[in-house]
């Protein structure tokens, strides 16, 4: 077990630097580059421009700049935007408690939404129910999230009023409750997609363990179905659960990215598109690490769950 | 599993194929597959049939509603009648997503056989590379790229590509892992068959049913993913319309002509919930275990 | 706003600038009669209170304001800094941290131009208390041309040499050559105290960066990274006010949300991107709230690279200036916001020449005229002429959506005359870079403020040795290039007399309206927006911020 675990860490490293050099590419084939927000000011001359992205080190060769943006990342220091010369790190760390934020929402809603109909499902199989929460995940699984935001805003915002379209906050009024009143539409609107997701997987776990043998038996004991499905079906479901969990990170994140644009939310997704369109090179790189790190994670987690369950790995 | 097919067995007809029947038999399935036949009939052939052009501006005629005068569907802020650019939209949003499940499917598919097929270290370098493509949070990498490289629908194709064969390679690569050791294989060896031969003529066909449940599926996800790009601008450009593009501009006018986002945002959903219902319906059709459910 | 007021505002300054300006002639002394007294009230104003939200569609993120930023910073910049003078909306030069304007009269600047001398105010102070002194503006200066340091803009300040203070109030030195811009280059360049940034080992990051100490009308307050920042009064102002206790800047990324706030009134001022066209009638119908259209120094165009085979040709360019509607364009797209320009230089601006030959929406003679210069209709009906066809991208930032439909609306009339325009739009980043600077295009659609600080030399747009593509250091990425003008150019920025600067713009602007290296669309108009209860608010196109005079705003 130590031995898989360790196994993974390695394959984890590995993973990250492959991700940082892609990412590297990738941003440097990007042509332009942070000084192009000055080309329409007509105080700038070309020396200027030069000047300055020579004093950014951007005129040196791209695997001398990976090599020392790598770096400079193992001791800590991810780096400074090109805009404003803050440090990457706390950029991307200012940017980081919204985005979680929303994110953690419309996981608890999706769990929990999704969870009980997803064996009510299971357990009135073939009703009406079942068939219209069948249906209805396929069709949520196939809306765009951002086309539910906007639908959303014009119901709710423009022309019922009750919900405020967009930000986090109503400015002059911090309170919880007002900040709640902002996260009620992008959190059940990301939230969408998986409570789909989430409701099917319940609603096979549960199926599965409604045919074991062991339910079989306490059915034939006499114990109340509720208390079976409850008892041995949830309880059996939880890893399995916690592996799905780990595995829908990065959706989430990327359905974040497209929420937080209809909503106007300030977290990772805003920055990532600002710095991307601005080429703050920095901060992007240090977005896609950060992200790589939780998809990452979220799939070792998944994958210790699974090795735990799994008798060859657990016996090696 | 998929019913093994050894090499010259006689093909009954193929209505009465036990697959076939089962995927008629399933109610969703068969939605999906009218759905989306009616679809592309109506994006390949409507725009023949409406009196418009997809491209033709008209500043006299801007933000009309749907349902009043002369355009069916109303026109969008530059006067261009919305009906016609929605299926002509189709017809580059239904493109995109079929030829780029296309290309991934492919991609995918070479990649999972080899890893899964020769296993070892081949197997090891191959999947690390589709782990670390899948550590991307698929959006992020789409954009970057997007960014990097020009916008053209052929572009689009192929980056779109670029961010889905990984799934169908790791479907692919488990199915191979767990079929070589059949006995068919084994004895194709015996026979000296050469590896490519086994790999390609043997083995391939019978994973058939995964890939093309898979395929069906990333349809779906490549148009989603399409409409996505598209939105946050920096998909399909404008003159050329797609469903994501016309639902950029749509937000600032939510409130005097909703209608602008909410019917685009239709199509797409029709479109990728019919792909999703016939991938689901293959998948039922072609795993012997949901028989017994 | 009715029409009448907007010619209202333009009038008066040109009318204003012209009275002034004949007065000084005749003495052949330069910009006597433009200087105002400080205007500032020298009451002191009773405690400042209340608080004015301003929502920005870009979040300011550079709070030195000696390094590279967009405007949007210029926005915190002008109510934390001063600069030695300033310019106000009529286009007078006001000073500001200099006791007064150098001029040839007062012996600030000597009669060829290159020696300078500047007396300062002895009542400023930077926020920490230290006394403001001629060290902090020497200590500026050098900053900027400092190899090290991560300037913004260096033009004007490299032809400084021996800057000496003669005494905390006095301070001179010697130009390399006459620049007459320099007076007004000198209005946007704030003052960074020597105490704080000299005592640092790299001033690229200090900490002053992060939380910066200037002289201005408003202390560094307090910023939420990516959400707003806070600054407060500066009770111990040298200038007039401040009136409020509270100055907050508002990052709301969207323009369609900042309006939406504008209307509910969770800001108290559409800041920079302002409101937008389509919002405009609305807008002006609000309850409670003073929306007004003030001209920008910016002029919307279609830029053409003249180095491509297909605009080498004068009559193409002109057949292609006459193929637009603008009028459509305008009223249509723009909902009548901006209007109709043949010239670069703003319209409100004491060099705008108002006489030039007015463009006419004609596809008839459009097509006459290609067909006259030999381009004939080729076989898929796109003209040709000697193997080129009339066909080229037009490029602009995504995301841009009125502009993005103005192209699609060109696109359409010039195919009707057999010129094919291919729409080719790139994130800010892609489309900045060297693909315009280098002049890669083929066109562009742009808005461009061609004049820095209201100074009329236009020598790194126009002029031949600015075009980078051929080795150049300026910016003209049309590469365009008439030796009668770059004379003009090069006399005009050694002129000090402002009339005889006005005669040689005027004639700049005929030979390049003769030779449209771009087409001019229109001159922009911003719609400022504000709650009426706020007073004091003074457009001035002639700065980069609508807040450049916050210290002036109160509450009715």
């Amino acid at each position: 077990m130590v031995e898989f675990l360790l196994k993974r860490f390695m394959q984890s490293i590995v993973l990250l630097v492959i991700v940082s050099i892609i990412g590297f590419v990738v941003l440097n084939l990007i042509p332009g580059g942070p000084i192009a927000q000055y080309a329409l000011d007509s105080g700038m001359t070309q020396d200027d421009k030069e000047r300055i992205a020579a004093q950014l080190g951007l005129n040196r060769p791209l695997w001398v700049q990976y090599l020392e943006w790598a770096w400079r990342l193992l001791q800590g220091d991810w780096g400074t935007s090109f805009r404003d010369g803050n440090q990457v790190f706390s950029v991307v760390a200012r940017h980081v408690p919204a985005t979680l934020l929303l994110m953690g929402s419309a996981s608890v809603i999706a769990v929990s939404i999704g969870t009980v109909i997803g064996i009510r499902g299971a357990t009135h199989r073939h009703s009406v129910f079942d068939y219209i929460a069948t249906v209805g995940a396929m069709v949520a699984l196939s809306i765009p999230t951002f086309w539910f935001g906007l639908v959303g805003i014009y119901v709710f915002s423009l022309e019922l009023g009750w919900l405020p379209a967009g930000n986090m906050y109503t400015i002059g009024d911090g309170s919880v409750l007002n900040h709640m009143h902002h996260l009620i539409m992008p959190s059940v609107v990301l939230a969408l997609v998986h409570i789909a997701i989430w409701s099917r997987f319940m609603r096979a776990a549960t199926i599965d363990a409604m045919g074991q043998e062991f339910v079989k038996t306490a059915r034939a004991k006499g114990v109340s179905e509720r208390r079976v499905v409850m008892k041995h079906v949830v309880g059996n479901a939880l890893l399995p659960m916690i592996t799905l969990a780990g595995v829908q990170l990065p959706s989430l994140l990327t359905g974040a990215l497209v929420t937080e644009t209809v909503f106007t939310w300030p977290g990772m997704g805003r920055l990532f598109l600002d710095s991307l369109s601005n080429s703050d090179y920095p901060v992007v790189m240090g977005l896609l690490m950060f992200s790589a790190l939780l998809t990452i994670v979220g799939n070792l987690i998944a994958d210790i769950v699974v090795a735990m369950v799994d008798p060859r790995i657990r016996l090696a | 599993m998929t019913t093994l097919t050894a090499a010259g067995a006689p093909q009954s007809a193929w209505w009465r194929n036990r697959v076939v029947r089962r995927f008629l038999g399933h109610r969703l399935a068969v939605v999906g597959l009218v759905m989306i036949t009616l679809l592309s009939l109506a994006c390949a052939l409507g725009p023949h049939l409406l009196p418009y052009d997809s491209l033709q501006i008209d500043l006299h005629a801007r933000f009309a509603s749907p349902l009043t005068g002369d355009h069916y569907l109303g026109t969008d802020p530059l006067g261009r009648d919305l009906a016609t650019r929605l299926l002509m939209a189709g017809r580059i949003s239904l493109l995109v997503g079929f030829f780029s499940m296309l290309l991934a499917t492919l991609a995918g598919t070479l990649v999972g056989v080899v890893a899964g097929y020769m296993g070892g270290w081949v197997n090891s370098v191959l999947m690390r590379t589709v782990d670390g493509f899948l550590s991307f949070p698929t959006l992020f990498l789409l954009l970057a790229l997007a960014v990097a490289l020009k916008p053209s629908p052929t572009m689009i194709t192929v980056i779109i590509a670029l961010t889905s064969w990984m799934t169908v390679a790791r479907i692919v690569a488990t199915e191979v892992a767990s079929l070589k050791e059949r006995e068919f294989v084994l004895a194709g060896r015996m026979l000296g068959l050469s590896r490519a031969h086994i790999m390609f003529r043997e083995i391939l066909p019978n994973v058939m049913g995964p890939i093309i449940v898979a395929a069906t599926l990333t349809v779906a996800r490549a148009i989603l993913l399409e409409a996505y790009i598209s939105f946050l601008g920096f998909g399909i450009q404008p003159p050329l319309p797609s469903w994501g593009n016309m639902l950029n501009g749509a937000q600032q006018y939510l409130d005097r002509s909703p209608w602008l986002a909410i019917i685009p945002g239709l199509a797409i959903a029709m479109a990728v919930t019919s792909f999703n219902f016939i991938g689901d319906g293959l998948r039922d059709a072609l795993d012997v275990r949901s028989e017994l459910k | 706003m009715t029409t009448d007021q907007k010619i209202l505002i333009e009038d008066h300054s040109r009318r204003d600038a012209l009275r002034l300006m004949a007065a000084s002639a005749a003495t052949g002394i330069f910009f006597t009669n433009l200087l105002g007294k400080p205007a500032h009230a020298q009451t002191r104003p009773a405690a400042p209170k209340g608080r004015v939200v301003v929502g920005v569609t870009q979040e300011p993120t550079v709070f030195n304001p000696l390094m590279p930023h967009p405007e949007v910073d210029d926005s915190v910049a002008f109510s934390v800094f001063d600069a030695l003078f300033r310019i106000d909306p009529k286009g007078v030069m006001v000073p500001n941290l200099a006791a007064e304007v150098p001029t040839e009269a007062n012996g600030g600047i000597s009669a060829d131009g290159l020696n300078w001398r500047i007396r300062l105010r002895n009542n400023a102070r930077w926020h920490d208390g230290t006394p403001f002194t001629a060290e902090d503006v020497k200590f500026t200066l050098e900053l900027i041309v400092n190899p090290k340091f991560r300037a913004w803009r260096t033009t004007g300040h490299a032809l400084v040499r021996d800057i000496k203070v003669i005494s905390p109030t006095e301070i001179t030195w010697r130009m390399e050559q006459p620049f007459a811009p320099y007076l007004s280059y000198l209005t946007e360049t704030f003052i960074v105290p020597k105490h704080i940034l000299g005592a640092v080992a790299n001033p690229n990051e200090a900490p002053f960066n992060q939380a910066p100490v200037g002289t201005g009308a408003f202390k560094w307050g307090k910023r939420v990274a990516g959400d707003h920042i806070e600054l407060t009064a500066n009770t111990s102002y040298h200038g007039e006010g401040p009136y409020i206790e509270r100055l907050v800047f508002k990052y709301i990324p969207d323009m369609t949300v900042m309006y939406t706030q504008f209307r509910s009134g969770d800001i108290d001022v559409a800041g920079q991107a302002f409101i937008t066209p389509d919002n405009y009638k609305e807008a002006s119908r609000l309850p409670d709230r003073a929306v007004t259209l003030v001209p920008a120094g910016s002029v919307e165009s279609i830029y053409l690279n003249l180095e491509r085979p297909q605009f080498r040709d004068r009559a193409v360019r002109e057949a292609l200036y006459m193929a637009i509607d603008r009028q459509a364009i305008i009223e249509a797209l723009y909902h009548g916001v901006p209007r109709l320009t043949e010239t670069f230089m703003p319209t409100q601006s004491f060099y705008y020449k108002s006489d030039l030959p007015k463009q006419e929406f004609s596809l008839a003679r459009a097509t006459k005229l290609l067909d006259q210069a030999g381009w004939k209709p080729g076989p898929d009906g796109i003209r040709v002429k000697d193997g080129v066809r009339l066909s080229f991208n037009n490029s602009t930032t995504t995301g841009n959506g009125l502009r993005e439909q103005a192209q699609q609306f060109i696109q359409q009339t010039y195919a009707s005359i057999g010129v094919e325009m291919k729409i080719l739009n790139h994130p800010a980043a892609v489309m900045w870079g060297d693909f315009w600077t280098k002049s890669q295009y083929d066109s562009a659609m742009v808005g461009i403020t061609y004049l820095i600080a209201s100074d009329p030399d236009v020598s790194l747009r126009f002029h031949s040795r600015s075009i980078v593509a051929k080795g150049g250091r300026g910016s003209n990425n049309a590469q365009y290039s008439n030796p009668e003008v770059d004379e003009l150019l090069d006399k005009g920025a050694r002129t000090f007399d402002p009339n005889a600067r006005r005669e040689i713009y005027l004639r700049v602007q005929e030979l390049i309206r003769k030779d449209l290296p771009f087409l001019p669309l229109f001159s922009s108009n911003i719609v400022y927006g504000r709650k009426a209860r706020i007073q004091g608010f003074m457009p001035n196109t002639n700065t980069r911020s609508e807040s450049w005079h916050a210290a002036g705003w109160k509450w009715a």
